[in-house]
Order: structure tokens, then sequence, then C-alpha cells
């Protein structure tokens, strides 16, 4: 069994026009014992940037940390909010620091930028970034999230309909993984402001 | 071929005075089913187990050529009704969830159950030469085999395996002379008898609500709320176990089988706190970010 | 009580231990993105051309359909990369920062054989465990150079090179079309049927060709010249009624509780 499969986990984000979506699953588990279905892996980092942390639940929790303080530093040295793409970067350095002990996260970064421009992003636990227009997926259920978002996905969908497609691809994804579901959230970020939504799945 | 295990066979039939059959054990060659009775092929060499070992995972850790699913939620229980069998129906293979409506109950004749935990193959195979052997014991001696009997013929069926890769945990539950039956045999050999059992990934889930609320003097309907918030909360708490509730009950005129019941609905029922909504009800609103 | 600052550069090996013990508890620790690549090169008449594919991969997985292995280093110079992904990304990334550096402390554009040189010191002093494997082509004053950089520091200068799991594809592409002082036309033409001779007979490999022209005072990155793999249009739409997805009533934050009175008089 491998450490990312520990506490598992699923998370995905897709682009949509003029807006994004990111989505976690809420288990915490130890092996196959659930712990907790209310855990959270996706944060918020400004107003309209998000990071989902899939993996090793201890690294998710320490990484936050240490991401909130950068961006803190950051917006104190720069008077200005960090843009998603600058904050991936800054993700990025921060996991390739530890290249040769690394944390066990696969983080997804999903925002808008200045010009309301949707940006998704992820990258692997080293932090090669993985730039994409269409989703990011990653967790436990990966495997499965890829063959849900290949199929569903499509470009140009609305707020409403990325809504459906995301949440639908998340938790048919989760429902094929042992190891990931009992319950979800999805967050939709729009230019107008963030929606979330905590959705109603299986809880076996 | 195994001359050794061709040996022991020979010897076996010779000792017990049975025809040859599976309860001979493990022989070189395949009779066939209209030889004398059925058997397995093992590897050549030394040490057959030791040969499987390679490419069979039992505990399904390594990334071994033949995966044996295992998790599970199965329990029985004897009240004053009779007894009650219950299963999840979750199989998976790795983390991967193979299937959510497998049938873990076995209906070995229509007064005897077995539940299958381990690798669902042994069991589901193993229990129809159980059935097998019931029946002509049926022919045999002009009446129905005790519960007691079933069960450790089973248990000497696969201990003539033992070491070479079985894997199984199971209950026999049935209804003979002596009234309501049940036992538990795995692919140790091991052979107990008790009130209550549960076997599998999520056991220790359902013997914490078997524990506290488990009663012999419950009625069917008490009886049956207690099974199926055993398995719902092993369901809920154990990755590997899911589904749907199978129930049955076993009393004096035999099994009877209950209706399904999807666990992803009884969460629901066991928490009508939880308000649900959707889009039509509460249109897309924005929240202030 | 140290002061909240940016952590200082270098690597950090404050994991390690951990990950050590858990990786000796037999959990098996994750791998990283690799690019299953085919990355190659060729010098032509008035310069030299790169080429790469476009997959990357984690495992059996396509992670990336349409990544960049052609990393830029400085105006002159452009640089493939194979092997672990983010290697190849920090690597060129930051021998392109110290070449920057370099050129503005000398007032001169940097030669080839200073960014071959710093990156074979970089790689050999990490004695492989930095694995990155490397295309490096730039012109200079003393005109075109080419040259392989393995992930253990060793080098080649070679007229037409390739690297990565479909080095073997691309490289019977080179053998039997490569001549010296080719056009820059056919130049291009050959890198292509190279890359796409990884593409379609390396399973690592995939995707789009990216295409790098260098010439004197002159670097032409043509990303994604040949996109043998367009996706067709789908047949059919999955899209969802809205209302299809149930989910909660927005939910009212939990109230803190009030911890209740411990009784301690037993």
């Amino acid at each position: 069994m491998s450490i990312m499969q520990y506490n598992g986990s699923a998370i995905v984000a897709m682009a949509g026009k003029g807006c994004v979506a990111i989505a976690a699953d809420k288990r915490l588990g130890q092996r196959a014992l659930t712990v907790d279905t209310e855990f959270q892996k996706v944060f918020p980092i400004t107003d309209r940037t998000y990071i989902g942390l899939p993996g090793l639940a201890t690294d998710v929790k320490t990484l936050y940390d240490r991401f909130r303080m950068r961006v803190n530093l950051y917006k104190h040295n720069e008077e200005r909010t960090i843009e998603p793409k600058t904050f991936s970067h800054l993700v990025s350095h921060m996991l390739y620091e530890r290249r040769f002990g690394p944390y066990f996260v696969e983080p997804v970064v999903a925002g808008l930028d200045k010009n309301d421009e949707p940006y998704i992003c992820g990258m692997d636990l080293i932090g090669c970034i993985n730039f994409a227009k269409d989703f990011i997926v990653g967790g436990t259920a990966s495997d499965n999230l890829y063959g849900m978002c290949e199929s569903l996905w499509e470009p140009e969908l609305g707020p409403e309909d990325l809504f459906e497609t995301i949440s639908q691809a998340l938790l048919n994804a989760v429902d094929r993984d042992a190891l990931s579901g009992w319950g979800a959230v999805v967050h939709i970020i729009t230019p107008e402001g963030v929606i979330t939504r905590d959705l109603k799945g299986r809880m076996d | 071929m195994n001359r050794f295990v061709e040996q022991l066979a020979a010897n076996d039939v010779a000792e017990l005075g049975m025809p040859g059959s599976l309860l001979a054990g493990p022989t070189a060659a395949m009779a066939g089913p209209t030889g004398h009775g059925l058997s397995f092929e093992l590897a050549a060499g030394n040490n057959p187990a030791e040969f499987a070992q390679h490419f069979i995972d039992a505990k399904s850790e390594k990334d071994s050529l033949i995966k044996i699913a295992h998790g599970t939620t199965t329990l029985a229980f004897k009240f004053r009704e009779g007894v009650m069998v219950a299963t999840d129906s979750r199989a998976t293979s790795g983390n991967v969830i193979a299937s959510q409506t497998v049938k873990k109950v076995i209906e070995i004749n229509p007064y005897l159950l077995g539940t299958m935990a381990g690798g669902a193959a042994d069991c589901s195979f193993w229990e129809r030469v159980l059935g097998m052997e019931c029946r002509l014991h049926e022919l045999r001696n002009k009446k129905r085999i005790s519960v007691a009997a079933a069960s450790k013929l089973l248990a000497n069926l696969v201990y003539r395996y033992k070491g070479m890769g079985l894997s199984m945990g199971t209950m026999v539950a049935g209804w003979d002379e002596k009234g309501p039956g049940l036992y538990y045999v795995d692919s140790d050999g091991q052979r107990l008898a008790n009130d209550i059992f549960s076997v599998g990934s999520g056991s220790t889930f359902a013997y914490g609500v078997l524990d506290s609320h488990y009663r012999y003097d419950m009625d069917i309907e008490e009886a049956r709320d207690v099974a199926r918030r055993a398995i719902y909360h092993a369901t809920h708490r154990d990755a590997y176990s899911g589904g749907v509730v199978r129930m049955y009950l076993v009393q004096r005129d035999g099994w009877v089988p209950y209706p399904l019941e999807d666990v992803g609905d009884l969460y629901y029922q066991y928490h009508p706190e939880v308000q649900l909504t959707n889009r039509t009800e509460s249109p897309l609103t924005v929240v202030p970010a | 009580m140290a002061p909240l600052t940016e952590p200082s550069a270098g690597f950090k090996f404050d994991n390690v231990k951990r990950n050590q013990l858990l990786g000796d508890k037999g959990y098996k620790l994750p791998t990283a993105t690799k690019t299953g690549t085919t990355i190659v090169g060729l010098i032509f008449k008035d310069g030299l051309i790169l080429g790469a594919d476009t997959r990357a991969t984690a495992g059996p997985i396509v992670a990336d359909k349409n990544c960049e292995k052609i990393h830029y280093l400085a105006p002159n110079m452009y640089c493939c990369g194979a092997g672990t992904a983010a290697d190849t990304e920090f690597t060129t990334n930051m021998i392109s920062s110290q070449l920057a550096l370099h050129s503005l402390n000398t007032g001169r554009e940097v030669r080839v054989v200073a960014a071959m040189t710093m990156l074979k010191q970089y790689l050999y002093k990490y004695h492989g465990h930095v694995g990155a494997a490397l295309v490096l082509g730039g012109y200079d004053v003393t005109g075109p150079h080419l040259f392989t950089i393995y992930p253990h520091g060793s080098t080649d200068k070679l007229p037409y090179v390739t690297m990565g799991s479909g080095s073997l594809a691309a490289m019977s592409v080179f053998e039997s079309r490569w001549r010296p002082g080719m056009s820059r036309e056919e130049g291009i033409e050959v890198v292509k049927d190279a890359i796409e001779a990884g593409i379609f007979n390396d399973l690592g490999s995939g995707s789009n060709v990216d295409v790098c022209v260098i010439t004197k005072g002159n670097a032409e990155y043509l990303r994604n010249y040949s996109t043998p793999n367009e996706r067709v249009q789908k047949e059919q739409s999955y899209r969802f009624t809205p209302g299809t997805t149930e989910f909660y009533a927005p939910r009212v934050a939990r109230q803190a509780q009030e911890p209740a009175e411990m009784d301690t008089s037993a």
C-alpha cells in the first residue's frame, strides 16, 4: 500500500466559461477505517483562488499552514493579492525545495486571474506543474476521475452546468473507489463570488 | 504430478472408507465430474503450497497475479425465532470497488445457509461442494444432515487444503432436529459454535452494534433492526464494506430472504435531520466572498 | 524566536528521516511524474533545430497531453528535457537565471559551452539523483552547438542527437535521413518525422510535436508545430439537466459549545 493511499482522497478541478470549479470528497481514513466524514481538503487562498490537497492528511494540514504564511507574507510585501498562477509557482517551489524528502500531496489549484480568466493546474508531489485548460484530478480516485472527466467535460460550461458536471464526475468516481467519498463539497468560483455546496453522496 | 499428495489422497480414501471425492483432499489428477469425483490438480514440485503462494495473494497486499477480494461484513445470530443472517454486498479488488451487488449469502439447500468472506470463489465453490455432500448424506441416511455435521464436513474439506492459499471465513446457519444451528468455519480449519458471529473487515463494527443491542428474546422485527443497523454501521466505517443489506431468517421450515435495503438510503433514514435540496428548491445564489 | 521570513535557497532534508521511516514500515513511497519522452536535435546549414513530443506520464496514466519539454535557457539557447519532469523544469529554470546573471556580469551573450558546463557540474554534484536528461542547443559567437547531457553529468557533442524512451525510434529516422548542410525546411521535416516516430512507436511519448529553430541571432519556438493526434468532436454531450445533483441545505456554521463543567469531586 502506498502512503498516498493511507488517508484516501478525491479532488477535481474544472474550467468553465468565465468560471472554475473545484470539488473534493470529505473522507479521512486510516487505511480501511473511516475516521472523519467532514475533513477539509480544499482551502481558500484568496477570494478567488482555491487549492485542493489530496494525499497524506498530516501533510495536507502542515502545507496549508505554510501556504497561508507565505501568502500573507506576499500580501504584506507586495501590497496586492496573489494571482492563481503566481500562487501555483509558490506552491511548486515549496514542494521542489523538498525534492529529496517530499511532502506526500499532489496539489490542485483552481482560480480566476485578474482578467477573470479561468486558471487550473495540478502538480506532482515534487512540484512539477501540469497546466491544463480542461480539468485536473488528484487522489486515490484519480484514475476514476480521469475517466469521468474525459467523458463528461466539455468546453464553455457556465456556472450552472459546471456545477452539475463536476459534481457528477466526482460522485460517480468515488462510488468506485473504496478509500474516498463519504460526502463531497463543491466550490464554483465566479467573478461575482464563490458558491459552496455540500453534496449528497453515499456514506459507505 | 505430485506423488506425495497422490499417496496421501489414496490413503485417506482407504482409511475413511469413502468414495473418492473432494473429501479425499487434494490429488494430482483431475478426475472430472463423471469420474469418481472432483479434485484439484496441484503444481508439480515438492511444495505446491509454496508454489501457489507466489501467484495467489491471499492478503491482497501485493500486486501478484491473482488478487482475492477481502473486504466484507457478514453476521449471523441465533434468537428466539431462529437464526438471522445478514451481509453487505461490496466486492473490492485493491481499492477499486468491483461490485456493489454481490450475493454473500450462499443458499446451500432450503435449510442451510453459508456466508461469504475472504475469497469469493473459495467460498462459493466449497459451499457448493458442501451442498452436494449434504444431498448425498440425505440420500444415504434418508434424513437431513444436522447443521453441526454439515459445518464439520466443510471444516474437514478445507482443512485438507490448509496452507495452500484457500481464504474463507464462513458461517453455516440452519435448522435441524435440535433447532437453530450456527457455526463459524474458516480456511485455517477452525470451527466454532456460538449464538453470535460476525466475519470480515467490518466485523468489529458489527460486533459493536450486536453486543450493545442483541437480546435472545427479540421478536423478528427487532432482530431485523439490529442486523440492519449492524451491517449499516459496518459499511459506514469500513471502506471495504458497502452496497446493500442482504438479510435471511432461518426457521423451522427453512430460510426466507428479505428485500434488499440500499445502504445509501439507510444513512438518510437514520439521519432524518439531514435536509437535502437541489437547484429547483434553492436557486443558484452567490455567497459574497 | 525567529522572525517570519522567506526561506533560504537550496534543498531541505527535514522530511527525509520521516519518509524513510514510512518506507521502512512498508508503505510504498510514490514516484514523481516522468516524461517518457522523445527529444531530438540536429545541426543544419544555418543553425540547429530542437524537437520534442508533448506527453507527460504518471505510471500508466497520461498526466499531461500537451506539456512543454523545450525549455528556455537564454535568448540564443533552448534545452529539451527528459526524465523526472520536475527536475528538468527546475534545473533548466535555475541555470537559465544563472545564465542571465552571467550575461549581465560579462556584458556578453553567453556561450553554449558555458551552459553545458554549468548543467553538467550541477547534475554531477547530485550523482544522478536529479533525474534530468537534456538536449541542449544554442548559437553563439563560435557557431551552432548541440549537446546531450545525461543525469550523471556526462555530455556528448554531436551533429544529430536523440534522447528519452523514444530515442531509438527517432534515431532511426535521423540515421537514414540526416546529412550535413541540410536546408531549414528539410531539417524541420526530419525533426518532425523523428518526433512522430517516437509519438507513434513509443508508448511513453505522444500527442504533438514542438520544434525550436535556432539560427544566428534568432530563435523561433514553433509550439505545436505538428498536431497529428487532434481529438475529434465528441459525438454525444453528457450535459446534465440542472437539478440533477442533490445537495445539503446551506449549512449553518456549527455553534461552539460551552464546555461542560468537569466533575472533579470523585
